[in-house]
C-alpha cells in the first residue's frame, strides 16, 4: 500500500479525508517514509488539524530538511493565523533557492509541461514549491500589513512560476501596483522561457485583461488574443468592470446579470455587480442579492458588503457602517468595503470620519488613487484647498491620465481663480473622456461640462459658456443648477427676458435656492426697468387737443 | 397670415385622396396603439363621403423582419391594450423592425407615464425630485438609433424620441426631431399635434420645415388658434367644412373653441349647442364649454351640463372640470377645487384644471397654494396667458410690483389684442411710479376695444395727477359720454369725473359747463355736500367775473382735492382684492 495509490483518489476526489488519515496513520505506523509522513500531514491539513500537522512534521524532524514540509508547516501557521511562526519557519528555509532535489512531491503545484523529469513524478516539484513558498511568504506580509514587502514576495512568485494566477491576482485585485508597475510586471515575466509558443500571448492577454481599469477610460471590448476565450466568464467580466469605469453603467449591468445568470456566485463579478447596482439606485435588486449571498457566504467578506451597500444606497447610514465594517474585519485587505465606510460618513457630512476611512484604504489599496482622490475631495469640501490639492496631485501620480483627477484638480484651480489652468485641466479630461466613446458623453460627466461652461463665463465668453450648459443640459435634462447657471449667463449677457425665464425654471424644480432668488429678483427689476409697456412698437400717445368736448 | 407661413391651397379639395390618407392615418396609428391619433382620423374619416380606390389601400407588404416578429409584436400590442406596459416592452426586447421598436419604446414610455401618474403625492406641492431614469434610458437608446443611419428611426421612432425629448425639455431638439418625423410619415397626427404643444411664438412656426401636405392646414389651424391668431384659424376651419367637413364634430369643436377665444360669445354658445346635438355623449372640449357658460354666468345650462357629462362619464378630467366651474360658481370654492384636484390626479398634465384651481385658491386668498398652482399650469404650457394673469394678480397681492408688472406683461404678450390684459399692466405702472408707461398702457387698452370701459378713467385720473389738465379734462368727458347712457353702476368713478370737470371748467371760467358738471355731481351721494358749495361758488364768481385772486385759491384746492382722490384709490387694497372676483378672473379660457 503506498500514498499516491490511495490517496489521490480518496481525496481529491472523494473528500473522504477522515479514511484517509485512518489509513495513513497505519502507513506511517508500517513504512515510516519521507512521503507517508508527508501525506499523512497533508490529510491533517485537510481536516483543519493544523497543529496537529505541525507538531507531527516537527517531531520527525522534517522540517529542517525538506521544503516541501516546511512549506506544510508554515501554510498550518498560516491557517492558524501565527503569522510570525509562520515566518519563522519559512525562514529556515535559505531564500536562495539550492536546486538540490528533494524527493517529495508536492500536490499543491500541477506538473508543468516544461519540467525535466529527473526521477519520475517524484522530482517535478522543487520549483513549484518555491513559488508557492513565495506566494505563502506574500500572503503572511500583507496580513501583517507589510504591503510592499509583501507585493515584492508575490512578483518573485510569478516570475517563478508565470502560470501562478493566485499571485499574479492578488497583486491586482488587492491594488498594490500602480497601472504602469502592473504594467511592468507583466512585461518582464519570463513568458517565452516558460510557455510553449504561442500560449504566452493567450495568457499575457488573458493577465491584461485583468489590469487597472481605474485610470483612463478606454473602450470596453475583448482583445483579439482572446478571441477563441470570448465567451469565457472573466473575460466578458473585464469589459463589465470597463464599462463600470467608463461610466457606461446600464452597459455594464447588462453583462453583470448576464455573467451572474449563468454564475451566481461568481467572485469576480460580484463586486462590480454589487457597485453598478448601487450606481443604478436599483435597492430592490441589491436587497435580494445581498440576502442571498449572506445566505449562502455568511463568512466571506463580500456578502456583509452587498449589504452594506444597500445600507447606504438607502441611506440607513448607520447600519451600513456597521456591516460595511463587518466586512471590513472579515477582510482587512477589501478596498472597496473601506471606500464604502469612508462614503456613508461624507455623505452625512462628517468629514473626518470619512478620511479616517479613506486612509486606510489608500493604505490597502496603494496602487489605485481612488482613496486619496477622496481624501481630496473631503478636504476640498471643508474648504481646505491647499491639502486637497496636495492629495489631487498624489493622485494625479498614481493614475496621470485619470479624467475625474483632471476634472478635480480644475475645480480647485478654479476655486484659486487660475481660469486658464482650470480651463486646461477640464479639456483634458474631456479629451480623455472622449478618447472612448464616439457617441454620446454619459451622464456622469455633466459637471464637467458645466464646469467648462463656469470657466467660459468667468472668463467672458458667454456665448461659449451657454453652448457649454446646454450640452450639459442635454446629458441631464431637468437639473435646477445648469437652468440657473444658464441664466447668469444669460443675466451677465444683458438678456433679462431670457434670465428670467431660466431662473423660473430653476426655482420651479428646486425651490429653496437663495442665489437663484436673488438673482431673480434682480434680473426681473432690470427687466422691468427696460422693458417696453404693451408690444415692442412703441406707441406715442395721440390725443385731441384743446377743442372743448364737453356737451 | 401670409407673413409668418405659407397656408396650403384651401380652395381645391381633393377629397377622396384626403379620405384615403385618413384611412391608412386611422390603421397605421392604431397598429401602433397611438389611439387618440386613431379616433381623430376615424373620427374625420368618418365624417365625408367619398368614393375610394380599394387599391390604394392596400397593405404595404411589411418586409421579412417583420414576420419574424409578428407574434412578439401581436402578444405586445395585447399587453398594450390591457394597460400592461412593462410587460409588452418586455415582450418586444428583442425586437428590432419599425414597427414592433416602435411599440417598444412607446410601451416603455407609457409604463413610466402612468407609473408617475400613479405615484403622483396628493398634495400638489413637489417635494420629491424629478426622477427621469427612463426617460433618460429611452433617450439614450433613441439617440443612439436615431444616429444609426442604417437602421435609423422611422417617421413614428423619431415622433417617440420627440415626445421624450419634450418631456425631458430639451424643446429645440424635440422639435427639430418632430418636425423630422412629420416629414417622413405626414399622416401621423399625433406628431403634428406634439409638434403643435411645442411652437410657442411665430417665429418657431416661422422656422420650421414642413411638408406640404393637406394635413398641415389642420396643424396650423391648430397652432394659430394657440397662437391667438383665431382669424386664420376660423378660416381654414371653415374652408374644411366647405370641403365637405360639416359633419365632423371635431372641426365644429374647433370652431367653438375658436369663436370662445375670439370672445365671440354668441356664437361660441350656438356652436357648442349645435356640437351637442351632434354627438351628444361627447365630452372632449365641454371643459370649455363650462367656462364659457360660467363666465356668460349661466347657471341652468352649466348645471345641465355638468348633469349631462357626470352620467356620460363620471372620472373623466373634462367633467371633474364642468363641476369644479359648476360648484365655483355657486361659491363653494372648497368643492370646486376638490373636482379640480380629482381631475389632476386623473391626468396631472391637464392645465385647465391647474389654473382654474388656482383661481380657486384665490378666492380663498391663499396665495402660495395659488402660485404652486399656477406654476404648473405653466410648466405643462407657457402659453397659458391665464396662469400668466393669476401670478400677476397674485404678486399685485403679495406686493410685488416688478414680479407682478413680468406676468402681466407675459400674459398682455400673449394676448396682444385684450384690454382685459393691458389695464393690469397699466396699474402695475402707476404703482411703481412709473406714469408716463402707464399711460400708454392705458391708452393702449382704450384703443383696443376697453371691455371694462375703465381705461378712460385711469387715463384720466394720471393726467390728472401729472397735471395735464387739457388732457385730464378730455379724458374725463370722453369717460362720460362712453358710459352715459349704458346703465353704468360704478357711480364712484362717474362721481369723481364730474368733480374733476367742474373744478376744471371753473378754473377756466367756462360757467355753464363748470355748473352742468357741478348739477351732476350733486347726484351722486359721495359728492352732494361738496357739489353744493360748488354750484355756490360758481353763482357768486359768474356774479362778480372773477377777481384772480380768488381763482387762484380754488384752484389749489381744487387740486389737492383730486391728488387726495387719486391717492386713496391707489392705496386701497380692498380694490385690488375686489377685482379678484370670478367673473373678472374667469374671462374666456
Amino acid at each position: 500500500m503506498s500514498g499516491e495509490t490511495w490517496l489521490p483518489m480518496s481525496v481529491p476526489d472523494k473528500h473522504h479525508y477522515e479514511t484517509a488519515i485512518f489509513w495513513a496513520d497505519k502507513l506511517v505506523a508500517v513504512s515510516d517514509a519521507v512521503e507517508d509522513v508527508f501525506w499523512y500531514a497533508q490529510t491533517m491539513y485537510y481536516t483543519g488539524q493544523y497543529h496537529r500537522a505541525i507538531h507531527l512534521l516537527t517531531s520527525r524532524k522534517l522540517i529542517k530538511a525538506y521544503p516541501a514540509c516546511r512549506y506544510l508547516a508554515a501554510k498550518c501557521h498560516y491557517e492558524c493565523k501565527e503569522w510570525q511562526e509562520a515566518l519563522n519557519v519559512l525562514d529556515m528555509l535559505d531564500m536562495s533557492f539550492t536546486r538540490a532535489s528533494s524527493t517529495l512531491n508536492t500536490s499543491l503545484g500541477q506538473n508543468l509541461p516544461t519540467q525535466d523529469d529527473k526521477e519520475g513524478g517524484d522530482a517535478a516539484l522543487l520549483r513549484n514549491c518555491d513559488n508557492s513558498i513565495c506566494l505563502l511568504r506574500g500572503r503572511i506580509y500583507e496580513a501583517m500589513d507589510n504591503r510592499s514587502l509583501a507585493a515584492d514576495c508575490y512578483r518573485e512568485a510569478l516570475r517563478l512560476d508565470v502560470y501562478c494566477f493566485e499571485a499574479f491576482d492578488l497583486l491586482v485585485s488587492h491594488h498594490m501596483l500602480t497601472a504602469t508597475e502592473e504594467q511592468d510586471v507583466i512585461d518582464s515575466l519570463p513568458f517565452d522561457s516558460q510557455c510553449p509558443p504561442g500560449e504566452a500571448e493567450v495568457i499575457k492577454g488573458l493577465y491584461q485583461s485583468r489590469t487597472k481599469k481605474y485610470n483612463c477610460p478606454q473602450e470596453a471590448v475583448i482583445p483579439e488574443v482572446l478571441a477563441p476565450l470570448a465567451d469565457n466568464l472573466d473575460v466578458i467580466v473585464s469589459t463589465a468592470e470597463q464599462h463600470l469605469y467608463n461610466c457606461n453603467f446600464r452597459a455594464a449591468h447588462k453583462i453583470t446579470t448576464k455573467v451572474l445568470n449563468q454564475d451566481p456566485y461568481n467572485s469576480q463579478c460580484l463586486p462590480i455587480h454589487i457597485a453598478v447596482l448601487v450606481e443604478l439606485k436599483q435597492s430592490n435588486d441589491l436587497f435580494y442579492l445581498s440576502h442571498k449571498l449572506v445566505d449562502s457566504y455568511p463568512d466571506k467578506c463580500i456578502s456583509w458588503f452587498a449589504v452594506g451597500c444597500y445600507y447606504m444606497l438607502t441611506e440607513n447610514y448607520p447600519f451600513a457602517r456597521w456591516y460595511l465594517s463587518k466586512a471590513t474585519t472579515l477582510e482587512r485587505a477589501h478596498g472597496p468595503s473601506w471606500l464604502a465606510y469612508g462614503h456613508t460618513f461624507g455623505m452625512n457630512n462628517d468629514h473626518d470620519q470619512a478620511m479616517a476611512a479613506y486612509f486606510t484604504a489608500s493604505q490597502i489599496m496603494r496602487g489605485c488613487h481612488l482613496p486619496v482622490l477622496y481624501i481630496g475631495l473631503e478636504y476640498g469640501l471643508t474648504n481646505n484647498a491647499k491639502l486637497a490639492e496636495r492629495f489631487f496631485s498624489e493622485a494625479r501620480g498614481i493614475a496621470p491620465t485619470d479624467p475625474f483627477v483632471l476634472h478635480e484638480m480644475g475645480v480647485i484651480h478654479f476655486g484659486n481663480g487660475n481660469l486658464p489652468e482650470a480651463e486646461r485641466l477640464f479639456r483634458k479630461a474631456l479629451s480623455h473622456v472622449q478618447a472612448c466613446t464616439n457617441e454620446m458623453l454619459e451622464e456622469r460627466w455633466e459637471p464637467l461640462i458645466n464646469n467648462l461652461g463656469h470657466v467660459a463665463r468667468k472668463q467672458r465668453r458667454y456665448q461659449e459658456a451657454l453652448d457649454y450648459h446646454r450640452q450639459a443640459l442635454l446629458l441631464c435634462p431637468q437639473s435646477a443648477s445648469t437652468y440657473s447657471a444658464i441664466a447668469f449667463v444669460y443675466a451677465l449677457m444683458g438678456n433679462h427676458a431670457d434670465a428670467v425665464n431660466y431662473f423660473h425654471k430653476a426655482l420651479g424644480l428646486r425651490k429653496d435656492d437663495t442665489f437663484s432668488t436673488t438673482m431673480l429678483t434682480s434680473s426681473m427689476e432690470a427687466l422691468m426697468a427696460e422693458i417696453s409697456p404693451c408690444d415692442g412698437n412703441i406707441e406715442i400717445q395721440m390725443y385731441y387737443h384743446t377743442e372743448d368736448l364737453i356737451n | 397670415m401670409a407673413d409668418v407661413v405659407d397656408l396650403p391651397d384651401l380652395t381645391s379639395f381633393d377629397i377622396k385622396k384626403i379620405k384615403t390618407d385618413l384611412i391608412i392615418s386611422q390603421r397605421e396609428s392604431y397598429e401602433r396603439r397611438l389611439v387618440n391619433a386613431a379616433k381623430w382620423a376615424a373620427e374625420l374619416s368618418q365624417a365625408v363621403v367619398a368614393t375610394i380606390d380599394k387599391k390604394e389601400l392596400q397593405q404595404t407588404e411589411d418586409d421579412e423582419e417583420f414576420w419574424e416578429e409578428y407574434d412578439a409584436y401581436m402578444l405586445a400590442k395585447s399587453y398594450f391594450d390591457l394597460k400592461e406596459f412593462d410587460r409588452a416592452h418586455h415582450t418586444l426586447r428583442h425586437c428590432n423592425s419599425p414597427k414592433p421598436y416602435f411599440l417598444r419604446m412607446y410601451s416603455l414610455y407609457m409604463a413610466d407615464q402612468k407609473k408617475k401618474a400613479d405615484n403622483l403625492p396628493d398634495s400638489n406641492d413637489r417635494s420629491e425630485p424629478l426622477k427621469n431614469e427612463i426617460l433618460k434610458t429611452l433617450q439614450t437608446d433613441l439617440a443612439a438609433k436615431c444616429s444609426n443611419n442604417k437602421a435609423g428611426l422611422d417617421g413614428y421612432g423619431l415622433y417617440v424620441y420627440g415626445v421624450v425629448l419634450a418631456k425631458l425639455d430639451l424643446k429645440q431638439m424635440a422639435i427639430q426631431i418632430l418636425v423630422e418625423a412629420v416629414n417622413k410619415a405626414p399622416l401621423n397626427w399625433a406628431a403634428w399635434t406634439e409638434l403643435a404643444k411645442l411652437v410657442t411664438d411665430k417665429e418657431i412656426l416661422r422656422s420650421l420645415q414642413l411638408p406640404n401636405h393637406w394635413i398641415k392646414s389642420l396643424f396650423l389651424a391648430k397652432v394659430f388658434s394657440e397662437l391667438q391668431l383665431q382669424e386664420e384659424a376660423i378660416n381654414i376651419y371653415r374652408a374644411f367644412m366647405r370641403g365637405g367637413f360639416c359633419d365632423s364634430s371635431y372641426i365644429v369643436a374647433q370652431i367653438a373653441v375658436t369663436y370662445n377665444d375670439m370672445k365671440d360669445f354668441v356664437m361660441a354658445v350656438a356652436t357648442f349647442q349645435h356640437l351637442q346635438v351632434m354627438d351628444p355623449y361627447r365630452i372632449e372640449n365641454m371643459d370649455t364649454f363650462s367656462n364659457l357658460l360660467f363666465v356668460q354666468e349661466k347657471r341652468e345650462e352649466l348645471a345641465h351640463l355638468a348633469h349631462k357629462c357626470c352620467t356620460v362619464n363620471k372620472y373623466c378630467v373634462e367633467t371633474c372640470c364642468v363641476i369644479g366651474n359648476y360648484y365655483s360658481l355657486r361659491s363653494q370654492h372648497e368643492k370646486a377645487i376638490l373636482y379640480f384636484q380629482r381631475a389632476l390626479k386623473l391626468n396631472a398634465n391637464y392645465i385647465s384644471a391647474w389654473t382654474l384651481m388656482g383661481h380657486e385658491y384665490m378666492e380663498l386668498k391663499n396665495t402660495s397654494a395659488a402660485i404652486q398652482a399656477y406654476r404648473r399650469a405653466l410648466e405643462v404650457d407657457e402659453r397659458d396667458y391665464r396662469a400668466w394673469y393669476g401670478l400677476g394678480q397674485t404678486y399685485e397681492i403679495l406686493k410685488m410690483p416688478s414680479y407682478s408688472l413680468y406676468y402681466y406683461r407675459r400674459a398682455q404678450a400673449l394676448r396682444p389684442n385684450d384690454s382685459r390684459m393691458v389695464i393690469p399692466l397699466g396699474e402695475c405702472y402707476q404703482k411703481m411710479d412709473r406714469l408716463q408707461e402707464a399711460k400708454k398702457c392705458f391708452w393702449k387698452a382704450h384703443c383696443i376695444g376697453d371691455v371694462e370701459e375703465i381705461a378712460l378713467f385711469k387715463l384720466a385720473n394720471l393726467f390728472a395727477i401729472l397735471e395735464e389738465k387739457d388732457q385730464a379734462c378730455q379724458a374725463y368727458t370722453e369717460y362720460i359720454n362712453q358710459t352715459d347712457g349704458v346703465n353704468s353702476h360704478n357711480y364712484e368713478d362717474l362721481s369723481r369725473s364730474y368733480w374733476y370737470l367742474a373744478n376744471y371748467h371753473l378754473e377756466h371760467k367756462n360757467w355753464d359747463e363748470a355748473y352742468a358738471a357741478a348739477q351732476k355731481c350733486t347726484e351722486f351721494a359721495e359728492t352732494r355736500e361738496q357739489a353744493k358749495g360748488l354750484l355756490r361758488t360758481i353763482q357768486t364768481r359768474r356774479g362778480q367775473e372773477g377777481p384772480c385772486a380768488m381763482t387762484s385759491m380754488q384752484l389749489d384746492t381744487s387740486i389737492d382735492g383730486i391728488a387726495q382722490t387719486d391717492q386713496s384709490n391707489q392705496g386701497s387694497p380692498p380694490r385690488a382684492f375686489e377685482r379678484v372676483t370670478p367673473v373678472n378672473l374667469k374671462f374666456t379660457p
